[in-house]
């Protein structure tokens, strides 16, 4: 249904004269709230939470990072995994891996205010394959889209999140979907993107994740309010957390596959 | 029960006024234009020697007037139209059908036969606009499309939802809280091309009113405003043929008689052609693209006789867009509206209507084998009686009944088996809106008209389906289903309308109102333009029916002999059970779209000056608001409230209109508003590697204001006895203003690890248009 936007939008770009520039504006100042991302994956590995504080917008990129938290996340067979505190405010476990089915909580504490957040890893759903083709509107110049393939188990809830990589630069595009529309169908789903133009000869990597209800929710909210198209969106707003208080960031448990090609 | 007696008293206040009713001659009959015989609704008559007995035309060109028998003038009156003065003899009762010639554009300017009434003092209405169809016409507008929505936009109190766009917000009310009537028939998606044109064509309307507040108790079902547009009956003595060449659309109207002076009929059509700006394109899938819009106005009528009068109208528009096979959509409303009037006697005037609408649309898809079909449609059947019984010259009563069906089919995917699609089909809903009204005009003295009266609204949601409930979270809590015809949830809603007018003197006069609104057909939507996948809900067993209650009050007065009206007013309105989806809302084909949904309450108030010259060879308005619209919901801004959208603190517009000579006249149209109130980012993070953006405050901010000047110019082609043409000429924009459309952040393009904000403006260049009009 994201094609039917793009499509609004060419059409008017057509009909309208439309313009764009870059604006200075007065924007508020509500900064150094505490930003928590925890992601928990089925991969063999250290498991990373980050804790950082927003910035106001005419910074540079660059948030600085909370140290001295005390970090852990225990599963629900009581299991409890420390985090280490790393460099610029990553937090890291030992070596291990999240097992679909199970749910795991974090507990945080952050200059004596603790925080927690539960996020239960769903089923795996095997990645096919991705592929690459021309763009079909308005491209002269063989641009190409990236689809991804998989089969959507029926008679369960399903959500995905896909991150994109092309030549190993994240694609800054929230891809999230559910199976409202597909329950146990097989499903090509296009990964439509602006932000890097793909041609032949560049590799593109896509990670495929599964993620929790909550998790979906918040991603979404994040790709609805990224297309600010004429056709107008929903007022933005931080997307629903996991988190308890309620702060920015996110808790996921998911699985997580990579697959590469190498456009044609 | 406090309702039941404020209901029980209010009509004891009508029985003296039917028991006070002498035994005068009565005078009845319609008004006609005399050139083509369509009836001039609002159209007024007086009696010279009784200067404080007058009465207005209603919208079938039916009056009704008293008098004590003996020797009067008779004064009948329309704007634009040479007054017609009738000496009459007055011993019994009698009809006198009364046909006015119109003002020929030079008349106008000079002689100007038409004395200017003052009408605006002596009603009892406030917030009320009618509009004139030849004022419309000389607007400047985008494209030299004529269009009364954005014309309406120009009167205070009302805004346009953005640049290019059709919807609009009446005193703060969203815009499905505007209840458009075509010929009766509400008419739910109003735009064209995603809102840029307006489905009204303005060659097959003869009148547009306006009700922002102080709502007479026939009209409801919306909180905000009515817009009741009523199409031309067509001319009853003559062929003619009229239509337009224009730069994206062109026109055609045929109308003519059926039988001379007792029926005639009016077709009137137009099309796009941007098709051709596809061809135009270098893009080979560009070029295999559709794109139009067509609509066709329709009305029959026929006159059996002085008393009876039958009338068909229909309403018929379709968008459709296409990109090759990939994606295409289509849209359009159809509506028809059979009525019958029957003039019982010469009090007493009836009006039976049956009427239909429908709004539906289709989007079809196939990419990657995607294949899928999604159509949604809302039907609507009414069946509505309105009676008018003119008691007395003091008391004009009106009273109806009004039983509407709904029937709603939210979503239905159908998809072929290769398809990453399911079908779907989501349950129907059908309801019930059944009303009954009465109000009585009652000119106490001189002075005080009061228009006072009641409506009862009752929305009845009835089976088959099952019903669900949802807990806070969203999460279905029970579910019930229910047989067909069975109530699932009944509303009942008792809505008080009152307006009086107290005239100081022949120049001032100052009104007040109060009235309540009922809405029980909700919009839910997650654009901010008109999109086709608009979806409509009715009040059920989770949403409430939304609640308006106005009071407004103003000061009218007018200058130099009624040519200059000037109004100033002020209102107050509060809105309880509003409707707001939550984050991460799904709408499209979900059956538990009521699950997404989150209530709240709102508050609109503000000032509104309107000046306005009527008259002349140089005419036109200047309107100003002052307003403030502010919404409540305990999941948004902390539960405090907060601007909505459409909040716009300053709104001004000037139009004029100048008529040169025989030939030539010149207008211009300046806007200036507040920017929208929109919700900017007070800060960045950085979540799963994205640059994301923090909010604190919802619609905290403003867009820059906007600013715009049109303008236009007509130029009538030499007189001539077989035909006349004329050109229209407009530049949108002149000033080339960059506009404001939107405003979005992202991550720097130019200087690396760093954000930027871009505005995007459309229409930023002065954008000419030209129309080319012929009749004969």
């Amino acid at each position: 249904m994201k094609l039917y936007k793009i499509y609004i939008v060419s059409v008017l770009s057509i009909l309208t004269v439309s313009c764009t520039k870059v604006v200075d504006l007065k924007l508020g100042n509500d900064t150094g709230k505490l930003v928590i991302e925890g992601n928990l994956t089925d991969v063999n590995g250290p498991q990373y939470i980050k804790i950082s504080r927003n910035v106001p917008f005419t910074n540079t990129n660059t948030y600085p990072a909370v140290t001295g938290a005390s970090v852990s996340v225990v599963d629900d067979a009581g299991h409890t995994y420390p985090y280490n505190e790393g460099p610029s405010g990553t937090y890291t476990s030992s070596s291990m891996n999240g097992v679909a089915g199970s749910t795991y909580t974090m507990a945080a504490i952050i200059n004596g205010q603790k925080y927690t957040a539960s996020s239960t890893m769903p089923a795996l759903v095997s990645l096919d394959s991705i592929t690459a083709k021309n763009k079909p509107v308005n491209n002269s110049n063989h641009e190409k889209e990236i689809t991804v393939h998989y089969q959507d188990p029926g008679g369960v809830v399903n959500q995905y999140r896909f991150v994109m990589y092309v030549n190993s630069v994240e694609v800054t595009s929230v891809f999230a979907f559910n199976d409202e529309f597909t329950d146990g169908r097989y499903i090509h789903t296009l990964l439509d993107q602006d932000a890097i133009k793909i041609y032949s000869g560049d590799t593109v990597t896509v990670e495929m994740q599964c993620i929790d209800k909550l998790v979906y929710t918040y991603w979404s909210t994040l790709m609805q309010q990224g297309s600010n198209g004429p056709s107008g969106s929903v007022a933005p707003s931080n997307p629903p957390t996991n988190i308890s208080p309620a702060t920015l960031g996110y808790l996921s448990a998911h699985t997580s596959q990579v697959k590469t090609i190498i456009v044609r | 029960m406090i309702r039941a007696f404020t209901l029980i008293s209010l009509l004891s206040l009508l029985i003296p006024a039917i028991a006070s009713a002498q035994k005068p001659c009565v005078i009845s009959g319609t008004i006609k234009d005399a050139a083509t015989g369509e009836t001039l609704t609002g159209a007024t008559v007086k009696i010279k020697e009784l200067p404080q007995n007058g009465t207005t035309a209603n919208s079938y060109g039916f009056y009704s007037i008293q008098a004590p028998p003996g020797d009067y003038t008779l004064l009948f009156t329309h704007i634009g139209y040479q007054t017609i003065t009738k000496q009459i003899s007055l011993q019994h009762s009698q009809t006198i059908n009364i046909a006015l010639n119109k003002n020929s554009e030079l008349q106008e300017v000079v002689i100007r036969s038409d004395k200017p009434n003052n009408d605006q003092i002596a009603s009892p209405l406030l917030g009320v606009e009618k509009l004139n169809m030849a004022q419309i016409n000389q607007v400047p507008v985008l494209l030299g499309e004529r269009d009364i929505l954005k014309t309406i936009s120009l009167l205070p109190g009302i805004k346009s939802a953005g640049e290019g766009n059709t919807g609009f917000y009446v005193r703060g009310g969203a815009s499905d809280q505007n209840l458009i009537l075509l010929d009766e028939a509400p008419v739910y998606n109003a735009s064209h091309f995603f809102g840029f044109f307006s489905t009204f064509n303005s060659d097959a309307i003869k009148n547009v009113s306006i009700y922002k507040g102080g709502m007479p108790a026939e009209y409801g079902g919306r909180l905000s405003s009515v817009l009741d547009i009523i199409m031309n009956d067509g001319n009853n003595k003559d062929f003619t043929v009229q239509g337009g060449l224009g730069l994206i659309a062109s026109r055609i109207k045929v109308e003519g008689p059926l039988v001379k002076d007792k029926g005639s009929f009016m077709v009137s059509a137009r099309r796009t052609y941007l098709d051709l700006f596809l061809k135009a394109s270098s893009d080979s899938t560009i070029k295999g693209s559709t794109l139009y819009f067509y609509d066709v106005n329709a009305k029959v009528n026929y006159h059996f006789d002085d008393k009876n009068a039958l009338y068909l109208s229909g309403y018929f528009g379709k968008d459709v867009l296409a990109l090759k096979s990939i994606f295409g959509t289509n849209w359009g409303n159809s509506t028809g509206t059979i009525r019958f009037n029957h003039i019982f006697n010469n009090r007493l005037f009836s009006n039976t209507s049956l009427i239909y609408s429908n709004y539906n649309y289709t989007i079809q898809g196939s990419q990657n084998k995607n294949d899928f079909k999604a159509t949604s449609q809302i039907t609507d059947l009414n069946l509505k009686e309105d009676l008018q019984y003119s008691i007395g010259n003091d008391h004009t009563l009106k009273f109806g009944l009004n039983v509407l069906h709904h029937t709603i089919a939210p979503g239905n995917i159908t998809t072929t088996a290769t398809s990453s699609y399911n079908n779907k089909s989501v349950e129907q809903r059908y309801g019930f809106e059944n009303t009954a009204y009465v109000s009585d005009e009652w000119k106490a003295n001189d002075k005080l008209t009061i228009l006072y009266g009641l409506r009862l609204s009752g929305m009845f949601l009835v089976g088959p389906g099952t019903f669900s409930t949802y807990n806070s979270a969203g999460n279905t809590l029970s579910s019930t289903a229910y047989g067909s015809g069975q109530f699932v949830k009944n509303y009942i809603n008792l809505e008080p309308r009152f307006s009086a007018s107290y005239q100081l003197n022949d120049e001032n006069s100052i009104k007040a109102s109060y009235n309540r609104n009922t809405q029980n057909i909700h919009l839910l939507t997650n654009s901010t333009s008109s999109s086709p996948t608009d979806l409509y809900v009715m009040s059920s067993n989770n949403i409430k029916p939304e609640i308006a209650d106005q009071v407004s009050t103003g000061w009218f007065r007018n200058f130099k002999d009624n040519t200059y009206e000037f109004s100033a007013e002020v209102y107050y309105k509060k809105l309880q059970n509003q409707i707001d989806y939550k984050d991460g809302a799904q709408l499209i084909a979900n059956q538990d779209v009521e699950s997404q949904l989150t209530y709240g309450a709102g508050r609109a108030y503000g000032l509104e000056l309107f000046l306005k010259k009527k008259y002349g060879r140089f005419n036109g308005w200047i309107g100003y608001t002052l307003s403030r619209t502010e919404l409540k919901f305990d999941a948004i801004n902390n539960g405090n409230y907060y601007p909505a959208r459409q909040d716009r603190t300053h709104d001004l517009s000037v139009v004029g209109i100048y008529q040169l000579n025989k030939r030539w006249s010149f207008s211009g149209a300046f806007i200036y508003g507040t920017g929208n109130a929109v919700s900017y980012p007070t800060g960045k993070y950085e979540v799963g590697g994205l640059t994301t953006f923090s909010y604190s405050q919802r619609n905290g901010y403003r867009l820059p204001s906007s600013n715009r000047l049109d303008i236009g110019a007509t130029l009538e082609g030499k007189e001539h006895k077989k035909y006349h043409s004329s050109w229209i000429f407009g530049i949108y924009n002149i000033y080339g203003h960059r506009d404001p459309y939107l405003i979005t952040f992202r991550d720097s393009k130019t200087v690396p690890n760093t954000t930027e904000a871009v505005e995007t403006s459309i229409f930023a260049t002065p954008i000419p248009s030209v129309t080319w009009n012929f009749k004969f």
